[in-house]
């Protein structure tokens, strides 16, 4: 087990003027369990509490309550030593603007304890491994975005640490970058690194991830891979649009083949084992009732369809 | 550790290197000082003579750039605590009273720098001094580059806001400068004046400036203005570094 957290806590006390403070509970107990060597993801909405739960592990912020154990060692009472084994890319990026990438990853290997020519040759490697040899002299701040983006997942790696906390790696990333740095982060596995992600892509969680947790307002709401999370919930969704949606919902539901039904603002969401069969009876059992559409739709469920039955809400309305 | 602070203050003055004329327009205004304002002050000395007045003149002078430059020096470190650079350094096993250390030794590595500009300025125009008192202003320099840089850097970090940080150094700078006599020897003026002064760690360090440029170096001021700055830089030192643990909060 290369993290081990149990009950992990943070409450903020946030300034709201005149001296007033609120009180913030980001993280609300969290227990999470990663294995060596495995691709780990954290997905949620905006301010689910990743970025705090991630900060805690990478020993940025102590929780209020709780403890968590990241390559062996306590986050609070070994911070020094956590710190020795784990690379940490912040959602921010951490990148300099005002000095070269070379000269960052250099020193981040420097003090990592590095030798010199030790620095230049692991900054050489990254610069390869994320195409940015040519662009490695130029001050960051007339970098690109994903440029960017990419230097700041090299600084976490220069170190070529047992496990790599990536939050919100993708974000601001081009389709082609997007897919270049899945390819980096599964190389990243193969090499035996254990990584931690944060995204709120559902695609990014199902295509990347051997594990994942789903929270929302600082608890996990579920747990698993993504297959066993996604059979949790039936394999195919028939999404509708059509006036007399609570009707139809209770003629669907009464249907042997119809395993759930959800509706939302004038939508439909029928989930069935198998899609492809229970279409037509479906769509015989609405007509019969005089019940006609305006659009349908046949898709195999994803992780918001996980979501939306643990927390009622859309992943994608939910930020 | 020394190896750390080390590898962060080359990693600063590289910097430094690639960008070297900022520093430089730091000494402008106290060299436009020497140039137009000390020749005004002839009667204010006993002699009017202009080596008099500039040995007079030239350490409030030197103040000048530590208080309105190197009490800056943490204006660059606000954007970094939202950036993620100080996040990424406080999680990476550097030692990190290093990140504070190295731009603090390059503030008074720049410091010193100006001062040594300012001084020939000043010799340039008449002002005469031994070896020793030049060496010893050196080191005066040094401290109060420690102390305002540090304390720049505690304001940063514990403030986050560029706006209350410009704010609140501005707000101090004024009457500290007045206060310290950095233009004119506070023994000019009524008692309650010098007295409060006697409260203004920079009072010492101009008195101590214009004992060394008189030759007097066993004057009380120097050594109360060393234990001084050398004690305040000690204290923002531990607040800046404290406050950088507390960063996330
Ligand atoms: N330093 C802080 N002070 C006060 N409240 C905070 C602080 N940091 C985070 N919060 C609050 O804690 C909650 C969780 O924030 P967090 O950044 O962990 O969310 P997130 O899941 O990373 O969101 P996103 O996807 O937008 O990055 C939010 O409500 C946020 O406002
Ligand atoms: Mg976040």
């Amino acid at each position: 087990m290369i993290i081990e957290a149990h009950g992990l806590r943070k409450t903020f006390h946030a300034k709201r003027g005149r001296g007033k403070t609120e009180e913030v509970e980001a993280v609300r107990g969290i227990d999470l369990e990663v294995q060596k060597g495995e691709i780990f993801a954290a997905l949620g909405p905006n301010g689910a509490g990743k970025t705090t739960t991630v900060r805690m592990l990478a020993t940025f912020i102590a929780p209020t309550a709780g403890t968590a154990r990241v390559a062996g060692f306590d986050v609070v009472k070994e911070a020094a030593k956590v710190r020795e084994n784990i690379g940490y890319v912040s959602q921010a990026g951490g990148v300099d603007e005002n000095n070269p990438g070379i000269d960052q990853l250099l020193l981040a290997g420097r003090i990592a304890g590095l030798s010199k020519k030790q620095a230049l040759a692991r900054a050489d490697e990254l610069l390869a491994a994320f195409s940015l040899t040519e662009i490695a002299r130029r001050p960051a701040r007339t970098l690109s975005g994903g440029q960017k983006r990419r230097f700041s997942i090299a600084l976490g790696l220069v170190t070529a640490p047992p496990l790599v906390f990536l939050d919100e790696p993708t974000t601001g990333l081009d389709p082609q970058n997007r897919a270049n740095l899945w390819d980096e982060v599964r190389a990243l596995r193969d090499r035996g690194t254990s990584v931690l992600l944060t995204t709120h892509y559902l695609d990014e969680a199902d295509a990347l991830c051997d594990r994942l947790v789903i929270i929302d307002h600082g608890t996990v709401v579920a747990e698993g891979t993504p297959s066993s999370l996604k059979k949790e919930v039936a394999g195919d969704v028939v999404t509708l649009k059509l006036k007399g949606v609570d009707e139809a919902a209770e003629v669907l539901r009464a249907q042997s083949y119809v395993k759930e039904v959800r509706t939302e603002e004038g939508l439909l969401r029928a989930y069935l084992d198998d899609g492809e069969h229970g279409l037509p009876h479906l769509l015989r059992v609405l007509e019969e009732r005089d019940l006609t559409l305006e659009s349908i739709s046949l898709d195999r469920a994803t992780l918001d369809d996980v979501f939306l039955r643990h927390t009622g809400r859309s992943l994608r309305d939910a930020a | 550790m020394i190896r750390q602070t080390s590898l962060f203050l080359g990693y600063e003055l590289r910097f430094l290197l690639r960008n070297p004329v900022w520093p430089l327009f730091g000494i402008m205004q106290p060299v436009l000082y020497l140039l137009f304002f000390a020749p005004l002050l002839g009667r204010t000395t006993a002699s009017g003579s202009m080596p008099e007045v500039l040995a007079m003149f030239t350490p409030g002078s030197m103040m000048m750039i530590a208080l309105f430059g190197s009490l800056f020096a943490g204006f660059g470190m606000i954007n970094e605590t939202r950036n993620g650079v100080l996040e990424r350094l406080a999680v990476s096993p550097a030692w990190p009273p290093a990140i504070i250390l190295g731009r603090v030794a390059k503030d008074m590595l720049v410091l010193v720098i100006q001062a040594i500009l300012v001084m020939g300025v000043a010799m340039l125009m008449g002002l005469r001094i031994g070896l020793p008192a030049f060496l010893i202003m050196l080191l005066l320099m040094a401290v109060t580059g420690l102390f305002a840089a540090s304390l720049s850097y505690g304001l940063a970090l514990a403030i986050k806001d560029e706006n209350g940080v410009s704010q609140l150094v501005q707000f101090f700078a004024m009457p500290l400068t007045l206060i310290a006599g950095l233009f004119l020897p506070v023994s000019l003026g009524p008692d309650w004046l010098q007295t409060l002064a006697r409260f203004n760690p920079l009072y010492y360090g101009v008195e101590a400036g214009r004992s060394l440029f008189r030759g007097d170096l066993g004057d009380s001021t120097i050594p109360i203005a060393f234990a001084l700055l050398i004690g305040l830089a000690l204290i923002t030192m531990v607040w800046s570094m404290r406050s950088l643990r507390r960063l996330a909060s």
